[in-house]
């Protein structure tokens, strides 16, 4: 980089090395923009042509049908029942892990050195793989040998021991409590980070002012992550509208339906039932569903933005 | 750039050129791509011995065959053959996705070369090419396995509380309440995968209406309907398993690919499981000292039932193979089908626990008799209802079976709608 900079600016008439400086992020941005071309607008488009088709996938046989896939759409119950799962997986997802996430991050930021190890535990989930987690869950929640329903038991509950997986009532519950424990360290390590630009000096002088540190916490730390908490729940909103995985492995959408997920609908569609033409309307439906709600959540959440 | 790193590179370019010489020579060779969903290592050694064998006979050819899990082959063949770039050779089950296939003209007709080598096609059950025949074309040869669905039970536990192997509904049902009364699962049942109680409905339809009942109403001929009398009798008499207790807590959300259903069978908890016969080898690998309680037995009749007892429902093949149309060698390719079904890949799978479905086959293994001898005496072998249907159908007889065991849905509502469904696609 210093190379061109250098060249450029020492030989060369005042001309090119215009050209040169306008030529530069062009250059630099040119990989950047073609791989999200091909990978992610090109698909986008596509997955918009394939709309309108009545296509199994394969060979030449695609049927253009207009906006048949749509109205299909609109009065199809399953997917609607999806997208509500979705929406309740968001709902539980921010009212779950925020407050959770935000108290492991005071406690860790007020705890000190010792507090290395609990950050590495507590980080742990993150790093383990979904498909490895929803099967050790799989486990845990079994209705016949988990340990849930064996501790349920053990301590007196046995009443509250449930089909956790098999039940329409509880399947989506269920996933919903995992996906909540994989990412709370994420938003933990988030808020962390938004603690740890908190300057120390203030709540100093707070202390000297006579403030208690519940005062310091409700009063001053929590208003300074107010732009934490707005890209933590957009980012929460966001994956849960698009999840997938832990639901693929742990109920495939089933029983009946009871956890099925956009993405799970989509991924049935197209891969069980060979209709990737209504397969790609639920994906477009999906993102078009995700761009209102995020674009609604980041407009109504406009006065907080800060930094992070 | 370092004068070691540049010194470095100008070796492994030299070590590319000179090992690039030997490579040359075998440059001409030509291909043929093989994709298949064996994963254990004596299929998988079946497979390669025939490549071996096809590239001796066959100077300048390569066979590069790949084994891809189940899961993963089914998404990965679909979108290799919607891209058009398929393998030579691959595998299916058959039925409703080969159909696919083949309607798009993926897949080369194997009939000419078929009846230019009859010794070679008369080898095969007769009934095997059932599956992977289409308007009287022949698209892929059955190849690995018979897999058919019996009832596996524990002889111990049977002799235990000293019943014997029921042969009809009524006696069935007293089996579950014997079961039940001891605390026992009668049956062990992971229905998070749908095709495993799917075979429950499917088995009853056949007893109730017999083979016509399902072919009529998904051929759509001889006035065939899935709102028929038969299959709301069937729902009625599953959800009458379900209400006697028949099947463990949780049954749908366990899940078999992890086992959920042969752990409750291993530490008797269950007594009995509706399953292929593939599971017999399965629970051989698993726990070999359970194994030895293992028995088995068909389907029992139901009363006033117009299907024969000896009905069975499975697969003659269980994979089957076939040619893409996209190949480039095709003539040679069928010959690696051929190689790869002959009697030394026969012999290698039989050896492996399997049954191809091949006339006359040798074998020891008393297990593998019994079952040869059950689809023998067979009139009709159902190819299981999920891979016969259409996929879009397939699929939505999974969700409403599962609902008749949920008990969430009517033998009537899921009789009607599934007929809707049916009329809209099948025309």
């Amino acid at each position: 980089m210093t190379d061109i900079s250098t060249r450029s600016a020492g030989g060369g008439a005042g001309g090119t090395v215009l050209s040169l400086r306008k030529l530069a992020p062009v250059i630099f941005l040119a990989p950047a923009i073609l791989l999200l071309a091909v990978y992610l607008l090109y698909p986008l488009v596509e997955s918009f042509r394939l709309s309108l088709l009545d296509w199994n996938g394969l060979g030449t046989d695609a049927r253009f049908v207009g906006l048949d896939n749509w109205k299909k759409l609109a009065s199809d119950a399953l997917f609607w029942r999806a997208a509500r799962n979705n929406i309740l997986l968001a709902v539980f997802s921010v009212l779950i892990q925020m407050p959770i996430a935000v108290v492991l991050a005071v406690v860790l930021d007020n705890a000190g050195r010792g507090s290395r190890i609990l950050k590495i535990l507590y980080f742990l989930p993150l790093l383990m793989s979904s498909v490895a987690l929803g099967v050790l869950f799989k486990y845990f929640y079994d209705v016949n040998f988990g340990p849930l329903n064996a501790l349920l038991d053990y301590v007196g509950l046995g009443y509250l021991a449930q089909d956790w997986l098999g039940d329409t009532r509880y399947a989506l519950g269920a996933v919903i409590a995992v996906v909540c424990w994989q990412y709370i360290p994420f938003y933990m390590v988030l808020f962390m980070a938004g603690l740890a630009s908190f300057p120390a000096e203030i709540s100093e002088a707070a202390k000297l002012d006579g403030a208690s540190e519940s005062t310091i916490f409700w009063k001053m730390k929590l208003p300074h992550l107010r732009g934490t908490f707005r890209t933590a729940i957009v980012l929460s909103v966001i994956g849960a509208l698009r999840y997938f995985d832990l639901i693929y492995v742990m109920t495939g959408g089933g029983p009946e339906g009871a956890s099925e997920l956009m993405a799970t609908y989509m991924y049935r569609n197209v891969f069980s039932s060979f209709q990737l033409g209504y397969g790609s309307t639920v994906a477009s439906a999906m993102f078009i569903i995700v761009i209102l709600i995020a674009s609604v959540l980041l407009r109504f959440s406009k006065r907080y933005e800060t930094e992070i | 750039m370092s004068k070691f790193a540049s010194k470095l590179t100008a070796l492994a370019c030299g070590a590319a050129m000179v090992s690039a010489i030997p490579f040359a020579a075998h440059a001409a060779d030509k291909v043929i791509t093989e994709w298949d969903l064996q994963t254990t290592a004596s299929a998988v050694k079946v497979i390669r011995d025939a490549a071996d064998r096809f590239e001796k006979a066959n100077p300048g050819y390569k066979v590069e065959d790949t084994h891809i899990l189940n899961d993963a082959y089914k998404t990965k063949i679909k979108i290799a053959l919607g891209a058009n770039e398929p393998p030579c050779v691959f595998s299916s089950w058959g039925g409703g996705p080969l159909r696919e296939y083949v309607k798009a003209n993926l897949v080369v007709d194997l009939t000419p070369y078929l009846d230019k080598d009859p010794a070679f096609k008369d080898r095969f059950l007769p009934a095997s090419f059932g599956a992977s025949t289409i308007d009287g074309k022949i698209y892929a040869l059955p190849a690995e396995n018979t897999a058919i669905a019996v009832v596996f039970y524990n002889k111990e536990l049977f002799a235990k509380y000293n019943v014997t192997p029921p042969k009809t509904w009524d006696e069935l049902l007293k089996v579950i309440d014997v079961f039940k009364q001891h605390d026992i699962a009668p049956f062990a049942l992971a229905n998070k995968n749908k095709w495993t109680g799917s075979m429950f409905y499917g088995y009853l339809v056949d007893r109730i209406g017999g083979p016509e009942a399902f072919a009529n109403a998904a051929q759509r001929k001889n006035g065939g309907s899935f709102a028929d009398p038969v299959f709301v009798e069937a729902g009625k008499r599953l959800q009458e398993l379900v209400n006697a207790g028949a099947f463990q807590k949780g049954y749908n959300g366990l899940d078999y690919d992890v086992g959920g259903s042969r752990r409750l069978l291993y530490t008797e908890k269950a007594a009995m499981e509706l399953m292929g016969t593939w599971e017999a080898s399965t629970i051989g690998n698993e726990n070999p000292d359970f194994a030895k309680k293992l028995g088995f037995f068909p389907f029992p009749s139901v009363p006033d039932g117009k299907g024969d007892p000896s009905d069975l429902l499975g697969t003659l093949g269980d994979n089957f193979i076939s040619v893409s149309n996209a190949c480039p060698e095709k003539d040679k390719a069928v010959e690696l089908l051929k190689t790869l079904t002959d009697d030394t890949a026969a012999a290698g799978r039989v050896a492996g626990s399997r049954l191809p479905p091949l006339k006359n086959l040798k074998v020891d293994n008393p297990f593998l008799q019994d079952v040869s001898k059950l689809v023998s005496e067979a009139k009709s072998v159902q190819l299981w209802w999920d891979q016969e249907l259409p996929p879009k159908l397939g699929e939505l007889h999974k969700d409403t079976s599962q609902a008749l065991f949920g008990l969430s849905k009517t033998p009537e509502q899921v009789a009607e709608e599934f007929e809707a469904a049916a009329k809209a696609e099948l025309k």
